[in-house]
């Protein structure tokens, strides 16, 4: 029994951490319509920030996490403006924008290797401590706030995408840019924030990894693909499969480590893609995507 | 003259020995990149798996002639035959998917393929890798030397590039190139793209086992790092640089992207940067390549194509 509820634990930290990835990278999907790969070193960058500002030089928690944050998200700001803007302006093929980004992962994470060395690291705030005991199962103070931040931001980002002006605006680019830019809804400047905040949600969930767990110059890109398959199953342009999507994968994972052995977490996370790519491409919700309506 | 003598010494130093090892490995990644080319470049399935076929090469070789003392010219069409029936199953479901899809499946099915690499301890012996692998016997007379080798891979490298160029004037190469130009349009004259694609990427992965059979007694040893995902997108990137659906273009990006670490290394960069900075150079020449929507490196200098724009207008 407390196995199983300590596996429920586990899963759902995990859950947590995978929903605020999909929600991030959906973000960007929703109106560019393409995977941004670039965006694993945004993730991985958030944690390396952290690291720098609150190891390195001495600054509190409270300042250097929201510091961490708004230069990740100027990376992901910049991977926009420099890159995906002009090519949108040049009207490149859609395949093209997967490439370059793969291109720009490359680049950046890279320069984070060079910059703080390939070993693994660890952001260690306080002393290690066993963590709370319930129901005779383990949970770490980090993993609570996780769980709670993950569903804040959730509900957060829902009501902004339904509510406010520029989250309606944002939908309004997902569905159609041009007609958007005739009702004067200007679809870069609406593209330019929808990244800023996927960059932003990003670089959170790479500290919150981190300092669960510990960190290397790649582990955002491991984290992001889990993110990536959370959201193709979930189904892109639904908010709710979202959660569906993330609790599978989670699942899926801690299921397998759990009976056959952690190292086929990786390949079943895959297969389950593969399986969804094939039998249903639209994922749980069933909303049809742009490649797939011809 | 100031060059020569640098380069002599140069040579001297480090020995002959190595030089040729950087020739056979810029001919093992060009025949890697040359068979990606006729997948990506030609049919224009951007695949993210070609490591893991190459790793499958590699490991099925090496298998056999650790196991039961096959020679290579047994190895090499076993290996073919293997990789290119695991790719032809794997692409009857893959290549349901398009684009973007397509990428990230073909990713996943890199994943795993790695992932079995690494962990079917019993088989693969997982990150230990396979030590011993023979080197290859012709007629009788061992290719244990340096030379002879780079003799066997060029012959190889020549054969491969044969095949593809002849491919790619063939009307079945036509058809190819008409899908990565207009799927639909070359649906609608009555080609069953389907069929072709599930071919192009089967010839494609059956041609990236004899680059990891190559390898495989080459270095006679393998293990499951030299076949990663990285190592997937650095053979794409080869062509993408060299150009979509240029042979020779793969051919002088894949030399130019082995031979730029030792050129590093001889303006005088450590070791431990030099790698990365390989790495940031190739990713900085794909953003630039795929940004300015040329086909290859080397169109971003011609200076024809602005003539030839303000022709146009």
């Amino acid at each position: 029994m407390q196995v199983e509820i300590q596996i429920l634990f586990n899963t759902s930290v995990t859950a947590a951490i995978y929903l605020i990835l999909a929600n991030s990278f959906s973000f960007i999907y929703y109106p560019t319509k393409f995977f941004h790969l670039a965006h694993a070193i945004v993730i991985s960058l958030g944690a390396y920030f952290v690291f720098l500002f609150a190891i390195r030089f001495p600054i509190p928690f409270a300042v250097s996490i929201p510091l961490a944050i708004a230069v990740a998200t100027l990376v992901g700001l910049a991977c926009e403006i420099f890159v995906y803007c002009p090519m949108r302006k040049r009207n490149t093929p859609p395949l093209n924008y997967l490439i370059s980004s793969l291109g720009l992962y490359i680049l950046l994470q890279n320069c984070v290797s060079i910059f703080f060395g390939d070993d693994t690291k660890i952001i260690n705030t306080i002393e290690v401590t066993v963590g709370h005991q319930i129901f005779g199962a383990y949970i770490t103070t980090i993993q609570i706030i996780t769980v709670f931040i993950s569903i804040a931001f959730f509900i957060a980002v829902n009501l902004f995408l339904n509510f406010s002006s520029t989250g309606k605006s944002i939908r309004a680019v997902s569905s159609n840019p041009d007609l958007s830019n005739i009702y004067g809804i200007p679809s870069n400047k609406t593209i330019l924030i929808s990244f800023g905040i996927g960059s932003s949600l990003a670089a959170t969930a790479g500290i919150l990894s981190a300092m669960d767990t510990n960190m290397s110059p790649t582990f955002g890109f491991n984290l992001l693909l889990y993110g990536v398959v959370a959201m193709i199953i979930g189904g892109v342009g639904s908010t709710t499969g979202l959660i569906a999507g993330s609790f599978l994968v989670a699942t899926a994972q801690h299921l397998a480590g759990f009976y056959l052995d952690t190292k086929w977490m990786d390949a079943v996370t895959y297969f389950i893609l593969i399986l969804f790519l094939i039998w249903k491409p639209l994922g749980f919700s069933g909303k049809i995507l742009k490649k797939i309506q011809l | 003259m100031k060059v020569q003598v640098i380069l002599i010494s140069y040579i001297e130093l480090n020995n002959l020995e190595y030089l040729l090892h950087l020739f056979i490995l810029i001919a093992v990644y060009t025949l890697l990149s040359q068979s990606l080319n006729l997948a990506a470049g030609m049919t224009g399935l951007i695949s993210l798996s070609h490591a893991g076929f190459y790793g499958l090469g590699a490991y099925t070789t090496a298998l056999l002639s650790v196991n039961f003392g096959f020679s290579f010219w047994l190895n090499l069409p076993i290996a073919m035959v293997l990789s290119g029936l695991v790719a032809m199953i794997v692409s009857f479901v893959a290549l349901r998917t398009v684009e973007d899809y397509f990428i990230i499946c073909s990713m996943g099915i890199q994943i795993i393929l790695f992932s079995l690499m690494n962990n079917l301890m019993e088989v693969t012996r997982g990150p230990l890798g396979i030590p011993g692998i023979p080197s290859i016997s012709l007629f009788g007379f061992g290719l244990d030397d340096k030379i002879p080798f780079l003799l066997l891979t060029f012959v190889f490298v020549s054969l491969v590039w044969l095949i593809l160029r002849n491919i790619k004037n063939s009307g079945f190469g036509n058809t190819l190139i008409a899908i990565s130009e207009d799927e639909i349009y070359t649906q609608s004259i009555g080609k069953n793209i389907y069929l072709l694609k599930v071919q192009s990427f089967s010839f494609s992965a059956m041609l990236a086992a004899i680059p990891g059979a190559l390898y495989a007694h080459y270095i006679s040893y393998i293990d499951p790092t030299s076949f990663t995902v990285n190592e997937s997108i650095f053979i794409l990137s080869i062509v993408i640089i060299g150009g979509m659906g240029n042979l020779a273009g793969s051919f002088y990006a894949s030399a130019f992207l082995i031979l730029l670490p030792e050129a590093l290394r001889f303006v005088g960069m450590p070791d431990s940067i030099a790698a990365n900075m390989r790495q940031i150079i190739y990713g900085l020449m794909l953003v630039l390549v795929i940004m300015t929507g040329k086909n290859g490196f080397k169109e971003l200098f011609k200076i024809r194509s602005i003539v030839e724009k303000n022709r146009n207008r």
